[in-house]
């Protein structure tokens, strides 16, 4: 294992180019180009926005600007869905390169991830910019942001080195990922804020509820972008927004998650060419 | 052949170095009755074996040497390409282990790795990167790569837009002018137009010369033996045999080509009785040196009389290339009638074809060629060999001289 990671160090050129490549490509034929990474969030805020938090108003009490409450969960879903999908099926999707070439296969799925990563940066960047502009008080917690950025790079290569390895043999996998991101996201304090959890659902439902490491770190994010002890001040008054307990567990989980998954990918890359 | 002796000194002087070290390799490959395995029928039968064990190389050992030629012959499904995709560690064997000194770099169909939307030379670099190499190594020989293209031009233009031939050409020039120590090739050669293939001979010459290790994977037994400084031929998983170039290349031959696929058509008015191959004394015969005498003797038996018959005579080599072709007619030679039973003589003093299985073919026509009363296509063979070591087809006198200016 060390020594394939030793490779993979040697293979970061490699890795930085198809993540560029990725990054390049995925607009490329497309008018708006660039735009689009930052219209598609802006649709999906609208679309909350009017059913939840006009329709069906669950947004807690005392909680500003829902929209910005949003945004700061919904950017680093994304970010975890899209490199999801992306990543479960890269190693298929290139398997003409994989037959013919060989190269640290994990630089397939990881590019992917660090391809998003560029994009979700950069959206976080322009909602910064937005909550600047519009005057929202920020806490000096944003720039905790890489730190949070790269749990959550950790937790998604975990998962992901798995299910793209996992995908070579059962092509079940990527349409399944697909259908669980669904449940997930509603399974994760996104559209409503985590109080409703706390208020409505017994001790034990709670505990369930938290064992989505997502869930942590949805809320990890909402923290430092947010602001909700200065924005949400009410909503959020009885609750623990932040348990370093928690935090502790959910990053020592990730690792171990991907220390696991790297070592079943690697036990696997050896049949890849075979299988695809 | 200056490479080939300069080759093949190398390593008769040379100190034991390998390139690669092939140990006791076995690979077994799972064939699936029905590749349809989903979830739910892999539970279903999660104990039923949905698939039979099929050895496509059974214990090989080989080393191939520093700055050698090693070509690999077989037929399909010998294992060859399986050989060389665990050389670069495509697969990995069952069995015994694969020890590469130096940076290996394979030659295969490099269209694979690229990217339609991105230009040629995004994709140079790309491709490059995930042979393994970095952007510096690329910078330097980035204009041969272009000139060696023959894409000046296009380079900027996205790769969707290249034909197939351009395609092609760029994934190879990537691949043949970045510089590993050892190169793997399988059956690239056989693409692009002649020009192109010839120059990427040229650039496999000039590789051997500067002493990289090159193991060649190819149909072209021939070609094989030309440039290769051994040949390894598998079989069914098995090294075959391994050694000289033309050795085992004619013995590949033979071998492959021991029922020649004898074809009969004509309306047989006249038709073709037997065929003898004789030498010089008169006695049939197989195998002929270099510049020996040979005589084809066709007995044939006419049905009914026939005015005129033209008597044609056709040499082809095993990959059904015409060596040689001639008939009565082109000869000059007018056989009045033919009636009842007769037979005509093709002598030819000396043959001046070097070594290898050659088939005859012959057959009668009318005297306008409209009418083909009787052929025999690749009924009889007779083996070459020579004395020399030149090689080709043909034997040409050929004098050296040397002298300085």
């Amino acid at each position: 294992m060390i020594e394939n990671f030793r490779e993979l160090l040697k293979s970061r050129e490699l890795l930085f180019n198809l993540t560029r490549k990725e990054v390049k490509v995925k607009y490329k034929n497309s008018v708006l180009g660039f735009f689009w990474s930052l219209i598609y969030p802006l649709i999906m805020l609208m679309v909350f926005y009017v059913a939840f938090g006009v329709i069906f108003k669950v947004r807690g009490e005392g909680m500003n600007y829902y929209a910005f409450f949003l945004m700061c969960g919904i950017l680093p879903w994304n970010f975890f869905s899209q490199s999801l999908t992306m990543a479960a099926s890269s190693i298929v999707r290139d398997g003409a390169l994989v037959k013919k070439i060989y190269f640290p296969r994990e630089v397939l799925p990881l590019s992917q991830i660090g391809s998003n990563s560029f994009n979700f940066v950069l959206q976080v960047l322009v909602l910064v910019a937005f909550m600047i502009f519009f005057r929202i008080p920020l806490s000096y917690w944003i720039f905790a942001f890489p730190l949070v950025l790269f749990l959550e790079v950790v937790f998604i290569a975990g998962l992901s080195l798995f299910l793209s390895a996992l995908n070579v043999y059962f092509r079940d996998v990527q349409y399944f990922t697909e259908l669980l991101l669904i449940a997930w996201f509603w399974m994760t304090p996104i559209v409503y804020p985590f109080t409703f959890i706390t208020q409505r659902l017994p001790i034990w439902g709670q505990k369930l509820y938290l064992m989505n490491p997502m869930a942590h770190i949805i809320l990890l994010y909402q923290y430092i972008l947010y602001n909700p002890r200065v924005n949400a001040q009410a909503a959020f008054q009885d609750v623990e927004l932040i348990s370093w307990k928690s935090v502790t567990a959910v990053a020592v989980g990730s690792l171990i998650l991907l220390m696991l998954s790297y070592l079943y990918f690697i036990r696997q890359e050896g049949r890849f060419a075979e299988f695809i | 052949m200056e490479t080939l002796v300069k080759g093949g000194e190398l390593i008769k002087s040379g100190k034991p170095d390998p390139a690669v070290e092939v140990i006791g390799v076995s690979k077994c490959f799972r064939l699936y009755h029905d590749y349809n395995v989903n979830l739910k029928e892999k539970l279903i039968n999660w104990r039923k074996r949905g698939y039979d064990l099929f050895w496509a190389l059974d214990d090989i050992n080989l080393t191939i040497h520093r700055g050698e030629t090693l070509g690999m012959i077989g037929p399909n499904g010998s294992g060859k390409s399986t050989l060389l995709r665990m050389m670069t560690r495509i697969m990995k064997p069952n069995k015994g282990e694969i020890k590469v000194h130096g940076k290996i770099a394979a030659l295969l169909d490099l269209g694979a790795g690229f990217h339609p939307d991105l230009t040629g030379r995004e994709n140079i670099y790309l491709n490059a990167s995930i042979l393994g190499f970095s952007k510096k190594e690329v910078d330097a020989i980035f204009d041969e790569i272009v000139e060696f293209s023959e894409l000046g031009p296009f380079i900027d233009n996205q790769v969707k837009n290249y034909s197939s031939g351009m395609y092609v050409r760029l994934g190879f020039s990537v691949a043949i002018n970045v510089d590993p120590e050892i190169l793997l090739i399988d059956e690239v050669l056989a693409v692009g137009d002649e020009s192109f293939q010839a120059k990427c001979l040229e650039r496999i010459y000039s590789l051997q010369r500067s002493g990289k290790t090159i193991v060649l994977v190819t149909h072209n037994s021939d070609l094989a033996a030309q440039i290769s400084d051994r040949v390894l031929w598998l079989e069914y998983g098995k090294i075959r045999k391994l050694g000289d170039p033309w050795e085992v290349v004619s013995e590949y031959h033979e071998a492959m080509s021991i029922q020649p696929k004898e074809e009969e058509s004509g309306t047989q008015d006249i038709f073709i009785r037997e065929v003898d191959v004789l030498d010089k004394a008169g006695n049939p015969s197989h195998s002929f040196q270099t510049n020996e005498p040979l005589v084809v003797r066709v007995h044939y038996e006419a049905q009914r009389p026939i005015d005129h018959p033209i008597f044609g005579l056709s040499f082809y080599d095993h990959q059904g290339l015409m060596v040689y072709g001639t008939n009565t007619q082109l000869r000059g030679y007018d056989i009045s009638l033919a009636e009842g039973r007769g037979r005509v003589d093709f002598s030819i003093p000396n043959l001046t074809m070097l070594d290898g299985r050659y088939f005859i073919s012959v057959d009668i026509r009318s005297r306008d060629g409209e009418t083909l009363y009787h052929s025999l296509d690749k009924t009889r063979h007779f083996d070459v060999k020579s004395s020399g070591r030149d090689i080709g087809y043909l034997s040409l006198d050929c004098d050296i001289s040397w002298m300085e200016e």
